[in-house]
């Protein structure tokens, strides 16, 4: 496995780690490769996943770069499109192979949570953040469309707020995230994280394996989390506006 | 075990089923859960598959409340040590009777004075308000048991959506009232316990005292709009707590629990 996500399993709790700390874990083809690849090493006896972000993010959301192309190609090229196109499809499929672990997933968000990022925080079954740290959705403020995390928020936070959430944009401290429902805790500060999630770890991992997995396995099934050609659909309608000449503009611009 | 009663309010009757349990915080046994089912058609009937022709129910509201210091501690599991069709009948009689509940032509009022666990917990699905107090302790500790919550599932769904169901139900630990207040599981929260009852009472006369058939149409267009008067998710989610019933892990943890004490 690339050591771009680090698998760590101790005592029936695995940790995947993100680890591109200098680009803020942002997710590129690579990195979901390499998730992909964690996601498959998680062994069949987990109890527990724990997700989180090497250095001070937790994931930056997707890479920019990678997503634009070089510098020069037109809006909308092909090259693009379909870098783009591969970047979220990857990403929805990982999100459903992350949701269909039988262990109990937690992310513990130990720093900026943004866009994509944020969005493998509503897939796990438990998060939690400090205070301080940085969640949200700011993807309509730069022209592009969060499709591919959609479905997730709205069955994390309900339809209604996830409608708000995603449409208003920008981003919320770690204490407004929990005060919406999109993370379970949060604790006053970055310190205080690791023994928070380790807790909530220890706590679960006291739950049955069949029964956590049965109880799982019909929770996927109730709220539609297996459909996975929804997922990529989403993946489909997101990369399409990021092709669209607005969404270059405002990403070229961000980027300086 | 369980007492059934009426009481005559200004607008109204409100009808009052009572678990008696309480040297057993009301813990569940399958005549208790009969006997809940049987209390809500004696006081309203059977279920109607159809709004015309049939008289109204003559209460206006169910109270269901416990006795004692718990609400309801859950299935009294002891029952499974020498019986071992026991779980079955719990599961299948638990399922029932939230159905019954949630689709009974009058609203319930639930009193969740104190611990509402497990199956408890469960039936908070079936009412359509609940009452409970700041340190009433609420949750799904039965994983832990090598059981699975499921069962309750498509009904918590319908109170706090799936985000918060997927958390309590994974999640062995127990919350607060206040914090089942602050996710949408309950609907009142009071700092004193031993008010809460009486709560419940004050507002099951207030929905008592409203226009039945208006009542009664507005309950069954809400079960329609979120799904409670379907049964294939309520069976689905039956079966998949059914189906872990007898596994090793299920009755290695349960021994333990009855070799703890």
């Amino acid at each position: 496995m690339s050591n771009l996500v680090e698998l760590n399993v101790h005592g029936g709790i695995a940790t995947l780690m993100l680890n591109r700390p200098e680009q803020r874990n942002a997710l590129s083809v690579e990195l979901l490769r390499a998730l992909h690849e964690g996601l498959d090493g998680v062994p069949g006896d987990a109890r527990v996943v724990i997700l989180t972000g090497a250095g001070k993010s937790f994931c930056a959301g997707m890479d920019l770069k990678e997503v634009l192309g070089e510098e020069g190609k037109e809006p909308g090229s092909e090259n693009r499109g379909t870098q783009a196109l591969k970047l979220l499809t990857l990403l929805a499929e990982a999100a459903v192979k992350l949701r269909s672990l039988p262990a109990v997933t937690i992310a513990a968000v130990n720093g900026a949570a943004i866009g994509g990022g944020c969005g493998l925080t509503t897939v796990c079954d438990f998060a939690i953040t400090h205070a301080e740290s940085k969640m949200g959705f700011p993807e309509v403020d730069l022209g592009v469309c969060p499709a591919v995390v959609a479905p997730w928020l709205v069955r994390k936070i309900g339809a209604g707020r996830a409608r708000a959430m995603l449409l208003r944009g920008g981003l919320m401290s770690g204490r407004e995230a929990h005060a919406a429902g999109l993370v379970s805790e949060c604790v006053e500060s970055r310190e205080g994280l690791d023994a928070a999630v380790q807790s909530l770890a220890e706590r679960l991992a006291t739950g049955g394996p069949k029964a956590l997995a049965a109880t799982k396995r019909l929770l996927n099934e109730i709220d539609g989390s297996m459909d996975l050609e929804l997922a990529r659909r989403s993946a489909k309608v997101s990369a399409d506006v990021l092709g669209m000449p607005e969404a270059v503009a405002m990403l070229r611009a961000k980027m300086g | 075990m369980i007492h059934v009663s009426t009481k005559e309010c200004a607008g109204g009757v409100v009808g009052r089923i009572t678990l008696d349990r309480a040297e057993k915080k009301n813990a569940l046994t399958p005549l208790m859960i009969a006997g809940i089912v049987a209390a809500v058609r004696e006081l309203v009937g059977e279920e109607r598959k159809d709004t015309g022709g049939t008289p109204m129910p003559r209460i206006g509201s169910i109270v269901l409340e416990g006795n004692g210091a718990a609400f309801c501690a859950g299935f009294d599991l002891t029952l499974c040590r020498e019986n071992s069709d026991a779980l079955d009948q719990l599961l299948a009689g638990l399922s029932g009777t939230i159905r019954v509940l949630r689709r009974c032509e009058v609203p319930v009022v639930l009193a969740a004075h104190g611990a509402a666990i497990a199956g408890g917990c469960a039936l908070l699905g079936g009412a359509d308000v609940v009452v409970t107090h700041h340190e009433a302790k609420i949750g799904y500790p039965v994983v832990r048991l090598g059981i699975s919550p499921a069962v309750s599932a498509p009904f918590l769904r319908q109170s706090v959506g799936d985000g918060k169901t997927r958390e309590r139900m994974l999640d062995s630990g127990l919350i607060s009232g206040w914090e089942a207040f602050r996710m949408g599981l309950a609907h009142e929260c009071l700092e004193d316990a031993g008010k809460v009852r009486d709560r419940a009472m004050v507002i099951a006369e207030q929905l008592a005292a409203k226009p039945r058939w208006g009542m009664a149409a507005t309950k069954r267009w809400m079960n329609r709009v979120d799904g409670s008067d379907h049964d294939e998710w309520a069976e689905r989610a039956l079966a998949a707590s059914m189906g872990l019933v007898g596994s090793g892990e299920e009755r290695e943890r349960l021994a333990a629990m009855w070799k703890a004490g």
